[in-house]
């Protein structure tokens, strides 16, 4: 794959205007049941842009339909797949899809890049969520050595 | 990071507060030395040492490792999802679902073929949302160029614009047949789809049909048993029974009168309608019999996969079995061969060259009579040896073209109306009345429930008594009969009342003289003369609209019965010989071994048949030329002059 056949993650934070997704929209709807694939993926592709949980959940939900439905294009889903899912904050799902595409291509910018933003991502979140515990494990500890403390010159 | 304030204001702590800033400037490996912590800070719980002290150096060896950023991504890459993410896909109901939704099993990630598509999708994305602004652009650029300098700088930028739009192009174009190939492949697999679904619509038909057939038997036995004990009931016989007793059906043919000394059965009806013509392509063939040894001069069906009765110039009329192909009996009665059969339901007329008309039940078919009961006046005796009969009627269906027996149809006989003095051509019958055309030039109608003849039209006496354009008309008679077997008609003759047909008090009968005339029952007179045809009128349908009609002259016209006027027409290559029409569509047979099909729809004319090109390679013989035609909802007819039926889907 060249290097422009894919967006780069940062594509991915900038959303349609309402107007523009709703063309899209309006033609994926149009084509019903048997819709094209690369139709489907405009409209998932602006739904995963949005900026709205609940759109880039049903852009995934679209990608994921064209996974199964389109395997020649299953390649290039995989990473939109991983984008969308770093989006929505599963970083698992994403993480699972992105390293599948870069054992396939690891020559892939790409892929690459949004290695890197997952790993970051996760460091931080992990971080943040070990640093809240731990936080309230040592107020839980402050506060008991104090009340210990209180007993303990009470008894005496 | 949105947790972090909920949780925020639970301690007031100033070490959290720190880490929560700490986070944005890339905290270090974090959770080593954090537990390492967690456990000095609880660990003095015991040793009542100052907790301040454990807290300060385990934060500050912390901070060390905050400037280390490699060793905390080694850290937590073993932690395949962060807190938060763990927390939501456990609790969230909306998030279960769309991971369910969303979850591709390995099976799938492992099976990724090579991409060989010429775009990507995303090429694919951006040239369709391109297409509207570079049309925007291409515009606004025209209004530009008139008053512009032509710089270099401006030129090859322009050129490149309309390199990328080239390309852009070129993406869009390769998404065309892409998509167009998606639906070639779509087509293929629905078609596939559809000929496994047809292929279980037959089984389930001829299911549904064994079921019937057995459904009948239960149903004529539990007659046979009423019968037996009204019979047993009234000593005196059981001949007055049959014609008052509560055995009639509720329909218009219940005055019908019923032969004294038989049994009566009521009409069945099926329940169900077979329907698989209709999901066939046109034109395939459903079945081909070899129903006669000599041409076949009449044939007709009550409905598709229904029960049809062919006439031949072998002098038998013949009942079959649509759906299974199977012979189910004779029409004996007739002493020379049958021009003309009409089914209607269960009833059949037919009219034969030897001046007569009988009318028959065919619901009496199915199930075997007595076969030692060859005397009408025998009454029947208890029904002991059922099984005997049914075995009888099984050697007899086994070889359709062999010697068929009458054994299952000598009850149908119900009237015979022989008032005619020539040869019968021509009937119609509909709500108990009968019109019939003959030979000796003149029609008659039948009142059914008494068999009577209530009124005869003599077509020579209107004819010469109403207006001149009529009498024109029939002056020509002899001269085109004779013009008519100077063309192609060598084996046939041309009826006197070639075709005709009834509704109401309405009738419409086509003659030799190439005339169709309208007219009333109710006064007897002919009302209107339709003029057209240069040959003899040979078949004859009309309905609320139109009427059409079929001719030596080879060709077909179609009236507009509001007008009198002709509506279309069309000619064949040869003298139509036989015609029906529904509204979608006009069948005939003009002297060919296909039927002729006009689809009225589409204004197309094509063949159906054995003769059809691509038909012809795996039959041994040519098919012979098709010489009756009867089509009902798609369903095909077609009666050849070899005595072989086939039938179609149209």
């Amino acid at each position: 794959m060249s290097a422009d056949n894919l967006p780069y993650a940062a594509d991915a934070e900038s959303p349609l205007k309402e107007a523009e997704l709703e063309v899209l929209r309006r033609q994926y709807e149009r084509e019903g049941q048997y819709v094209s694939i690369q139709t489907k993926f405009n409209y998932a592709w602006g739904l995963i842009k949005s900026d709205k949980a609940a759109e880039q959940r049903y852009g995934v939900k679209l990608l994921t339909e064209i996974f199964r439905d389109a395997p020649e294009r299953r390649r290039e889903c995989l990473y939109y797949l991983a984008l969308g899912n770093y989006k929505l904050g599963n970083y698992a799902e994403a993480r699972r899809y992105n390293d599948l595409l870069l054992e396939k291509e690891n020559q892939n910018m790409q892929a690459m890049s949004l290695k890197g933003l997952i790993e970051d991502r996760v460091a931080k979140e992990g971080m943040l969520g070990v640093a809240i515990l731990s936080g309230v494990v040592i107020a839980a500890g402050v506060m008991g050595s104090f009340l210990y403390k209180g007993i303990t010159k009470r008894s005496l | 990071m949105v947790t972090a304030s909920h949780v925020n204001p639970l301690d007031a702590d100033a070490s959290l507060s720190a880490l929560v800033s700490l986070q944005n400037t890339n905290i270090g490996s974090f959770s080593r030395k954090v537990t390492s912590t967690a456990g000095s800070l609880i660990s003095p719980f015991s040793d009542s040492l100052a907790p301040g002290s454990h807290y300060h150096h385990a934060m500050t060896e912390v901070s060390k490792d905050l400037r280390r950023p490699s060793i905390q991504k080694r850290v937590f890459t073993f932690t395949k999802s962060s807190p938060s993410e763990i927390v939501r896909s456990k609790l969230s109901a909306t998030e279960i679902s769309h991971r369910a939704l969303t979850y591709l099993p390995d099976e799938l990630l492992r099976d990724i073929p090579d991409n060989d598509a010429t775009y990507s999708l995303f090429q694919g994305f951006r040239a369709s949302v391109d297409t509207a602004a570079a049309k925007k652009h291409r515009e606004g650029k025209n209004l530009l160029e008139d008053g512009g300098p032509n710089s270099m700088s401006r030129l090859t930028k322009e050129r490149d614009t309309m390199n990328e739009a080239l390309d852009l192009l070129g993406i869009r174009k390769s998404i065309a047949s892409t998509e167009i190939r998606e639906i070639d492949a779509k087509i293929s697999r629905l078609t596939s789809i559809r000929g496994t679904v047809l292929e279980r619509l037959a089984k389930l038909e001829q299911e549904e049909t064994e079921l019937e057939h057995e459904l009948l038997e239960l149903d004529n036995r539990i007659e046979d048993i009423q019968y037996e004990m009204v019979e047993e009931n009234s000593p005196i016989g059981g001949d007055e029974e049959g014609e008052s007793g509560g055995f009639m059906s509720e329909s218009i043919y219940s005055k019908l009168p019923s032969p004294k000394g038989r049994k009566h059965r009521s009409a069945h009806k099926r329940k169900s309608m077979p329907i698989l013509h209709e999901h066939m392509p046109p034109g395939s063939e459903i079945k081909e019999m070899q129903c006669h040894a000599d041409v076949i001069t009449a044939l007709d069906f009550d409905f598709p996969f229904g029960k049809l009765v062919t006439a031949a110039l072998d002098d038998t009329v013949r009942v079959w079995d649509l759906s299974s192909g199977r012979g189910l009996g004779l029409l004996e009665g007739h002493h020379a061969s049958v021009k003309c059969i009409q089914v209607e339901d269960i009833y059949v007329a037919t009219g034969s060259t030897d001046a007569t008309i009988r009318f028959w039940d065919l619901s009496r078919t199915d199930v075997p009579s007595h076969p030692g009961s060859n005397s009408v006046t025998h009454k029947r005796g208890p029904q002991s040896n059922q099984e005997e009969d049914f075995e009888d009627d099984m050697s007899a269906i086994s070889s359709p073209t062999g010697p068929m027996s009458s054994a299952g149809t000598q009850d149908c006989h119900l009237l015979t109306l022989d008032s005619h003095i020539g040869e019968v051509t021509a009937l119609y019958f509909q709500h108990g009345t009968l019109v019939s055309g003959s030979a000796d030039k003149t029609l008659r109608q039948w009142d059914l429930s008494t068999g009577r003849c209530v009124q005869t039209l003599d077509i020579l006496w209107t004819a010469s008594s109403s207006a001149s354009s009529e009498d024109s008309g029939w002056s020509n008679i002899t001269s085109l009969g004779r013009s008519s077997s100077r063309t192609n008609m060598t084996e046939m003759k041309a009826d006197f009342v070639g075709a005709l047909q009834c509704f109401d008090a309405a009738l419409a009968c086509g003659t030799a003289d190439g005339l169709v005339r309208l007219w009333d029952l109710r006064s007897g007179q002919v009302h209107r003369s339709l003029v057209g045809h240069t040959g003899p009128v040979t078949a004859l349908q009309f309905d609320d609209t139109y009427l059409v009609t079929g001719s030596m002259d080879r060709s077909i016209r179609i009236w507009d019965l509001r007008t009198g006027s002709i509506s279309d027409a069309f000619a064949y290559e040869h003298p139509i010989t036989s015609m029906q029409f529904d509204p979608q569509r006009i069948v005939s047979a003009a002297g060919e071994n296909v039927a002729k099909i006009y689809d009225r729809v589409e204004g197309r004319h094509w063949s159906c048949g054995a003769g059809v090109e691509g038909q012809k390679e795996d039959r041994l013989s040519t098919p012979a030329i098709v010489d009756r035609v009867r089509c009902k909802e798609g369903y095909l007819v077609e009666g050849r002059r070899d005595g072989v039926i086939g039938v179609w889907t149209c």
